[in-house]
């Protein structure tokens, strides 16, 4: 009955409307201009200066306005040159010499010269402006040197080799005829901002930035002087437009994609059996484009910080750094289910902190701890935990019995999923599992500053450059979830990972780096302070009459190629 | 009266001092702050953040923050955003047209249904009429708004005739004068329609209820007794008391103008400052927030005041220049 009445309710509005408007409301995306492509992306930038970026959305406004001196290569996840033509690593690996193109002229037709490479770094070091770039640029403390040798050449001097500072070469350079006054006179941090008018924000890159409404969409226009070339030398890229629509719910992108008033789409695991079957009637190709870059896992709590109070500590401190009881733990975890349940079935569990898709500095000969309950109870028993008061619930050695909270961000339902199916299959252990959300800032509170928290659900993003997870395993760094902020390593496998850390940034030979970072992955998977969990299969989906268009995990491979067929 | 305007004005500002001490209160007791979610980023630095929260000044006392808050709202700034770093004001004031023209569009959705259909199902109370369209007002009363919103865009989506979200399409520029104005009206449709059902129910069954209050009242029996014509005895003495309590509803809709569309402007992607203001909270962006705050209770507070004065204008019986010792 209620199905009837709402069709009716729904039928007669439809008539209503139908009535008033225009024969057809409906305008094919792209019929008015040939070459536009339309896109949508979550949220409002927040700024336009690149420098600043601390969001994808602003990530994504100024990613086709400005370029850096080379750029990841998103299919042999290698730099490749980009502003620079080529460069020379002197021997003992601590000058990186850069040969710039000579045919690069920013969007207001002044040329691209060392200068402005040299004044991209001044800023970045510039202690009044806030970045994270200088993060991964500064070496035990210290700033790359630069020295101008020529219009087109310039060198930087490394304290000693540093092997990540090719991988962080990808920033953008900046103009320093614009920008040179704001870093002088400190207003640079303010420079930039979204208020700024499109056609002063100036770049190298192949679009320049034409409108942004807020809220609204972005949009871009061919630049018409860019450097690049196709292969029959004819001038790139080839969209004339591309419009990035802000739509602030996933729900709405979704149903813009179906309607075709966007070109391309990234759907979640639920959407994409949907679209898979009806991808004729839409015209459109649904492509599994890899495994995700990051992870997601179960950080258990070892600050004695937190749980060593008047020189006495808390039983959880002792469970959450037995191995035993965590390799117990990891057995329990059912990931072929939870992929069904949480990602539709598309995914794969994660067995190491680097993602396969980092080919080469992920760890291949790790073997994961197979889900079986028999071997997570032997376990169990072997390291003391049993039920000896029959009450259904396990008690450590001391006689505590084995209870513990689990939180995540509320909100993120995949998260919620698996957290609700980690507890069930920890229960089976006759462990008592309190799941908690918890509001991402709440959460981030616990963490970061009150510790007070037992275990977590989580997820970082990854990157390409393993140096770049140093914050996290670092013993000293402030993402050491377990036990962040150390002044001295707490454990003697911590302090491997400190000193493989320093080996591997200190490696500049590409052959022998990822032996670092295999032993780190695998010290982990043996320590358990993160157990892994699964990843998700990432997905594009994109009308066909979209050629070029290669999406992979890292991003879209030679994006200024794309063209829309006639 | 001048007077009376002049104390209702002074009465608002300790009202508007305590609103705003309260709400920096309360988002200053939430736990974390903007950075929270900079902090989980293994790619941004705690120095970054120090930075920042250094910049927005975020290590002062909470009372030292909001004297300095205040200080600068009495010069008429509102202060920077701390996610988008531009000046508050702009941010709000990109944004406002489209919420008011939503809210009068879709009141006029509402109020040109809702009273012409109160009337009726009162003058005929429990007829069928009455019971069908008292069926529906329930069911609408009932139906979340943004789910509404939901199940029209799936209807824009099978049939085409609409587009799904946003405020104007991207061709808009490149659209004549006229385009541009139909252009507007077919993206304002859908969101309009949800807004004006949503409230449209609860008013038709107060219409009807105040009608069928006042139809026993005594002036009305009078009325009768005195042999004026039915069609005189509704529309002048039923009808204008009925009406009352509508001045009231259309002051307070005037501070509604602020936050009650956020969800259906984040479902439809519409530019509004619901979302914006949704987004702040979310993201703990205290001036904004503080910014939309206080624009939202300066409405609220002069919506008031206006219904105040037109309710006694419409109705001598009430004259708050006298009986404001009652109030």
């Amino acid at each position: 009955m209620r199905h009837l009445i709402l069709a009716a309710v729904l039928a007669s509005l439809v008539v209503a409307c139908r009535q008033s408007s225009e024969p057809s409301a409906r305008t094919p995306a792209s019929s008015s201009l040939a070459q536009r492509l339309v896109s949508a992306t979550i949220s409002d930038p927040k700024t336009f200066n690149p420098l600043l970026v601390v969001d994808g959305a602003s990530a994504a406004a100024v990613g086709d306005l400005f370029e850096g001196l080379a750029r990841l290569n998103p299919v042999t996840i290698e730099m490749e040159p980009r502003l620079a033509e080529k460069w020379e690593i002197s021997a003992d690996g601590t000058v990186y010499t850069f040969h710039l193109r000579h045919d690069v002229r920013w969007h207001d037709g002044v040329a691209l010269t060392a200068a402005d490479v040299a004044f991209t770094f001044d800023a970045i070091f510039d202690d009044r402006v806030p970045n994270s770039s200088k993060h991964t640029l500064l070496i035990d403390g210290q700033r790359v040197k630069t020295e101008i040798a020529d219009d087109f050449t310039i060198r930087l001097i490394l304290p000693r080799p540093f092997a990540p500072l090719i991988n962080a070469l990808g920033f953008d350079i900046l103009p320093k005829h614009i920008l040179g006054p704001a870093l002088q006179n400190g207003t640079f941090a303010q420079s930039w901002g979204i208020d700024t008018p499109p056609e002063q924000i100036i770049g190298t890159g192949p679009y320049r930035m034409a409108r942004y409404v807020p809220a609204q969409f972005i949009e871009f226009r061919r630049n018409p002087d860019y450097w690049m070339k196709d292969d029959a030398g004819k001038p790139l890229p080839y969209l004339d437009i591309q419009t990035v629509l802000v739509v602030p719910n996933q729900d709405t992108m979704y149903l813009k994609f179906l309607s075709g008033q966007t070109d391309a789409h990234s759907p979640r695991p639920e959407e994409v059996g949907d679209l898979r079957a009806k991808a004729d009637e839409l015209k459109i190709v649904v492509q599994d484009v890899g495994l995700d870059t990051g992870s997601q896992f179960v950080a258990f709590n070892r600050n004695p910080q937190h749980f060593v109070q008047n020189g006495k500590a808390d039983p959880r401190l002792t469970w959450f750094t037995d191995p035993n009881f965590l390799k117990a733990l990891a057995h329990a975890i059912d990931k072929q289910s939870m992929i069904v349940n949480c990602l539709n079935g598309y995914g794969k569990p994660a067995v190491a902190e680097i993602s396969p898709e980092n080919k080469l500095y992920h760890n291949p000969n790790l073997q994961d701890y197979a889900y079986d309950l028999d071997e997570a109870r032997r376990l169990l028993k072997e390291g003391g935990y049993i039920d000896r008061n029959g009450d259904g619930v396990i008690e450590d050695g001391a006689g505590n019995p084995i209870e513990f909270t689990l939180n995540t961000n509320a909100g993120n339902q995949v998260r919620e999923r698996m957290c609700s199916m980690l507890k069930e299959d920890w229960t089976k252990l006759g462990m008592k599992v309190n799941y908690r959300p918890l509001e991402f800032t709440t959460l981030v509170e616990k963490l970061d500053h009150t510790f007070d928290w037992d275990a977590v659900l989580i997820g970082f993003t990854g990157t390409t450059e393993p140096n770049n997870g140093a914050n996290m395993l670092r013993s000293s760094g402030n993402l050491h979830l377990w036990n962040p902020n150390q002044p001295a390593p707490a454990t003697p496998w911590e302090a491997e990972i400190d000193k493989l850390l320093d080996q591997g940034s200190g490696e500049i030979d590409v052959q022998k780096r990822p032996s670092y970072y295999w032993r780190i992955q695998e010290i982990l998977h043996q320590q358990l302070p993160l157990i892994e969990t699964v990843r998700a299969t990432q997905f594009s989906a994109y009308k066909r009459s979209i050629q070029n268009f290669r999406p992979t995990v890292w991003g879209l491979y030679r994006p200024e190629l794309i063209r829309i067929a006639e | 009266m001048l007077r009376y305007l002049g104390r209702r004005v002074l009465h608002m500002i300790p009202l508007l001092l305590g609103i705003t001490f309260l709400s920096f209160l309360v988002i200053d007791l939430a736990p974390g702050d903007y950075f929270s979610t900079l902090k989980m980023n293994p790619s941004i630095s705690p120095d970054v953040i120090h930075q920042m929260e250094v910049q927005f000044g975020y290590g002062d006392p909470l009372l030292l923050r909001y004297l300095k808050w205040l200080w600068r709202v009495l010069h008429l700034d509102l202060g920077v955003s701390v996610a988008y770093r531009v000046k508050i004001i702009d941010l709000i004031g990109a944004r406002v047209g489209n919420t008011v023209v939503l809210a009068l569009a879709s009141m006029l959705v509402t109020w040109s249904l809702a009273i012409p259909i109160g009337i009726i199902v009162a003058l005929r109370p429990n007829s069928m009429t009455d019971r069908t369209l008292s069926f529906f007002a329930f069911f609408g009363m009932s139906l979340p708004n943004f789910f509404l919103a939901f199940l029209l865009m799936f209807a824009a989506l099978r049939t085409g005739w609409f587009p799904i979200g946003g405020s104007f399409s991207v061709y808009y520029d490149s659209l004549p004068l006229w385009g541009k104005i139909t252009d507007r009206l077919q993206h304002l449709w859908l969101p309009m329609i949800v807004l004006g059902l949503g409230g449209m129910a609860s008013l038709m069954r107060l219409m009807r209820a105040n009608i069928l209050e006042i139809k026993q009242a005594d002036f009305v029996r009078t009325a009768r007794a005195k042999g004026l014509p039915e069609r005189v005895v509704v529309v002048k003495h039923i009808l204008r008391n009925a009406l009352n309590p509508f001045i009231t509803l259309a002051g307070f809709e005037l501070g509604n103008l602020l936050g009650g569309a956020a969800l259906v402007e984040a479902v439809m992607n519409l530019q509004g400052l619901g979302t914006l203001m949704l987004d702040a909270v979310r993201s703990l962006d205290v001036y904004l927030v503080m910014g939309s705050v206080l624009m939202g209770s300066v409405l609220l507070l002069l919506g008031n005041l206006l219904a105040d004065l037109a309710l006694t204008l419409v109705d001598p019986r009430i004259d708050f220049t006298r009986s404001e010792g009652s109030r």
